[in-house]
């Protein structure tokens, strides 16, 4: 990177929140989480230079765009600021973080305001879920189709064990342990819920089937929620390092970033992929992307990893291609205990989207803030002991869109 | 190493409390069982709580048995003993006096008692069953809400309490707060003061309006007299009665039940358990009421995120809705924050049992919106007594609530 860029800090808003009984509008979300990602950063909102949104289909669940123009709402001092809205479907968040760091990167702003903002609680599951379709080539693969997404990741899960074998149990313990994890994050959606592997291997009336091989317990949650994060150029970072009484060596920042799109269609990305041994090769090449941009050698470089695991079969799909394992192995991270906290390569501590929650537009920055958490110590419960540099990656749709960040201090 | 809780034994698993409980404890991987009058009863207490828990798994965690049958057999193995029998010390103190007889001398005996003296139960049994007794007091559902009350007496022994506070805490994820054996605890002494003044003024004002002036946007996920109905009007005045009886304090009138709510409890009017009679509201039924201006006012800024500015409104606002919103809402907070030091030692304790077991805003949180100094300034108007903590706050300009995890927003509804 030509400029470094910095992460100062942020806020999350508790994913386990249901705004629509709160009876409140998506702007309150915004406003939530700006107002404590200053807070929490001590950042004061006349400091703040531009401002990305991340959300996916506001306009739909919310009837709701133009969402840059409401940070200008959370605080006098935003008048005029410079913003956009960002939408690549579940990587929204991941691309709103792109342009504030290649702003930041180009010498244009010293200071960004990063949100991610989506509300899901609005309609029923199965117009949600038929929303969702349109991250997919809606008229192919989500047109009329009940819950379309858990389908296509059923199919993922299905190539895998074409190609290398798969064992369920392996994807229900993908399941347990991110809700284990989720048990000790005070954000996160489902830490009062009931899993255990015995559950997540099952299949009865309150784990039934909703696609495929994908049961209940192999989903991630439809979820209300907002993250705010705070990017900083090193002149910035430094003078505010220096308020906080730190040095600047101690602020986490993007060591590293990869970003591909593969083809809509999820039949063509297997089509595409024919014959090598990863079943995403673009997402693949984000991840060795950011590798190589960050300096680091591979993932045992890492102390820790946020994934996008919308589905159990997604962080399968995420072991093996962050290369914990050989190409088709990923299994042998699970049953090892490579992955659990207190393995040697955590994957997702914070529960993920399965435990944690998937507030779709809201996510990558989500995995961003816990990235900044875990290399600051601030993860509390679910900290990885003596983290400094993590991962995350995000994925928008099938596997179509993908963003990876390495972050370190 | 602390003591490890291997196997749990509840009494009155068929009920609400006492299968919620139980699922609590089997969530944990504890291995759980349910007693009731019948082994049927027992596995009606089982499939509720995989009902709660969404998952036929959990049952795997528990057993199911009679007191007649399964009493004697399974206590003398119980690490602790749970009872969720009705709410009548008569009743409580029979099953007591077997599980003294059964137990091992070193296992804990817990009752989830929302009220009774804890004290009074203990000393069913000997010296022993004494020193391990306290009262663990979940709120319903337990598997939904995390609030929970840990109520030692004068007499437990305090290995015990961190014992069962590390369990509670730990392994159960409760966040647990300790309070003295005085009645009602902390978390519905102060909710049932707000919810029977509430009540008092029905009489008055109409049920359709106190709920529209003190409804959700005040901090609640409920309006407080739906709030009754729902808790069952017959609970309602077990509990204030309970209170009125035995504690004489600074809002000792607010306790006082209704007249007309105890002549229809007579004739059977118990809230939403009874539909056909309903309680203060019939499910279905219109209210012409309209909203006050000042709650118009704040739902709207609520409904966009700006809490701070709704507490203005609230601060400021003129005339007699108003007026009546600020003694109801002051009064919560200014009989909550006067717990601390009687029934709870710090603000954090009245803050957490009113936001994770009521669902409620929590006090602390309320004066740091409205602001210390103003707060005291809006209780010397509203003639309220002015709590010791309070003024230290505001002569230190200093916030209240401490939780910096939990999002203050949710309590406000637009």
């Amino acid at each position: 990177m030509t400029r470094p860029v910095y992460i100062l800090g942020g806020y999350q808003t508790d994913f386990a929140r249901n705004w629509t009984k709160e009876g409140k509008h998506i702007s309150a979300m915004i406003r939530e989480a700006v107002t404590g990602g200053l807070a929490s950063t001590g950042v004061e909102a006349r400091e703040i230079e531009v401002g990305h949104v991340g959300n996916f289909a506001a306009e739909l669940y919310a009837m709701q765009g133009h969402l840059g123009a409401f940070l200008v709402d959370v605080d006098p001092a935003f008048g005029g600021l410079p913003t956009g809205r960002h939408e690549a479907a579940c990587a929204s968040g991941s691309i709103a973080l792109l342009a504030a760091s290649a702003e930041i990167e180009a010498g244009r702003y010293e200071s960004a305001l990063v949100v991610g903002v989506e509300q899901m609680k609005t309609v029923s599951p199965a117009v949600g879920g038929d929303y969702l379709g349109t991250a997919a080539w809606y008229e192919r693969e989500a047109k009329g189709v009940e819950f379309p997404f858990p389908k296509l990741f059923g199919k993922l899960g299905d190539e895998y064990e074409k190609r290398y074998g798969l064992k369920d149990e392996h994807l229900a313990a993908i399941s347990a342990i991110n809700y284990e994890n989720a048990r000790k994050n005070p954000k996160a959606q489902t830490r009062t819920w009931y899993m255990s592997n015995d559950h997540a291997c099952g299949s009865d009336q309150y784990n039934a089937v909703i696609g495929g091989r994908i049961k209940v317990s192999d989903c991630s949650q439809v979820t209300d929620g907002a993250v705010a994060l705070v990017l900083a150029s090193e002149a910035f970072a430094t003078k505010w390092a220096a308020r906080r009484g730190l040095t600047l060596d101690q602020v986490p920042r993007l060591l590293g970033w990869g970003h591909r799109t593969a083809p809509l269609t999820f039949d063509a990305k297997v089509e595409e992929s024919r014959g090598n041994p990863f079943i995403l090769p673009h997402t693949r090449r984000a991840i060795t992307d950011a590798f190589g941009r960050a300096g680091v050698a591979d993932c045992w470089a890492l102390d820790g990893i946020e994934t996008h695991d919308c589905f159990t079969t997604s962080e399968y799909m995420a072991i093996d291609h962050f290369g914990l394992t050989a190409p088709g192995e990923s299994w042998k991270a699970v049953e090892e205990g490579v992955i659990a906290l207190g393995g040697k390569l955590p994957i997702n501590p914070s529960g993920g989207l399965i435990g944690g929650g998937h507030p779709v537009g809201a996510t990558g920055v989500r995995q961003l803030l816990d990235a900044y958490l875990q290399t600051t110590g601030q993860a509390g419960a679910y900290q990885v002991e003596g983290a400094r540099r993590f991962a995350t990656l995000n994925i928008g749709g099938s596997g179509t869109t993908t963003c990876v960040f390495v972050v370190g201090t | 190493m602390g003591r490890q809780f291997r196997k749990v034994v509840v009494l009155g698993a068929n009920g609400a409390m006492g299968a919620g409980s139980g699922e609590v404890f089997a969530a944990a991987g504890i291995d759980t069982v349910f007693l009731a009058r019948t082994r049927d009863k027992a596995a009606e207490g089982k499939k509720r709580a995989e009902k709660m828990a969404k998952s036929t798994a959990l049952g795997r965690f528990i057993s199911v048995g009679s007191y007649d049958e399964d009493l004697a057999k399974v206590v003398p193995g119980a690490d602790l003993v749970f009872e969720a029998v009705s709410e009548d010390l008569a009743l409580k103190r029979v099953y007591f006096e077997k599980i003294a007889e059964l137990r091992r001398p070193d296992s804990i005996v817990a009752t989830v008692s929302s009220g009774l003296s804890i004290a009074s139960m203990a000393q069913t049994g000997d010296a022993s069953f004494a020193r391990h007794f306290l009262g663990i007091h979940f709120f319903n559902p337990p598997n939904v809400i995390v609030g929970c009350e840990l109520i030692p007496h004068a007499g437990t022994d305090p290995l015990v309490t961190e014992e069962v506070t590390e369990l509670l805490q730990g392994r159960l994820g409760r966040e647990l707060v300790r309070t003295s054996d005085t009645p009602a605890f902390c978390g519905n002494r102060v909710g049932f003061k707000v919810l029977n003044e509430c009540a008092q003024l029905a009489d008055e004002h109409g049920a359709a309006y106190v709920d529209a002036l003190l409804g959700p946007h005040t901090g609640r996920a409920m309006p407080p007299l739906a709030t009754i109905d729902f808790v069952g009007w017959d609970v309602h005045q077990a509990i204030v009665d309970n209170i009125f009886a035995h504690t004489k304090d600074e809002a000792h009138a607010a306790f006082a039940l209704p007249a007309s709510m105890k002549a229809k409890i007579a004739r059977g009017v118990l809230g939403d358990k009874t539909p056909a009679e309903g309680g203060f509201f019939k499910k279905g039924g219109k209210s012409d009421v309209k909203t006050p201006e000042v709650a118009k006012q704040m739902r709207a800024l609520n409904h966009v995120g700006r809490y701070q500015e709704a507490f203005d409104v609230f601060a400021e606002a003129t005339g007699p809705d108003a007026a009546l919103m600020r003694k109801v809402i002051l009064g919560y907070v200014s009989y909550a924050l006067n717990r601390v030091g009687e029934v709870v030692e710090r603000v954090a304790d009245v803050d957490r049992i009113m936001g994770f077991g009521f669902n409620w805003a929590p006090p602390g949180a309320l004066v740091d919106l409205i602001g210390a100094r103003r707060t005291v300034a809006l209780l010397e108007a509203a003639k309220l007594p002015i709590p010791r903590v309070l003024v230290e706050a505001a002569e230190r300009n200093q916030r209240l609530f401490d939780a910096a995890h939990v999002d203050v927003g949710r309590f406000f509804h637009g």
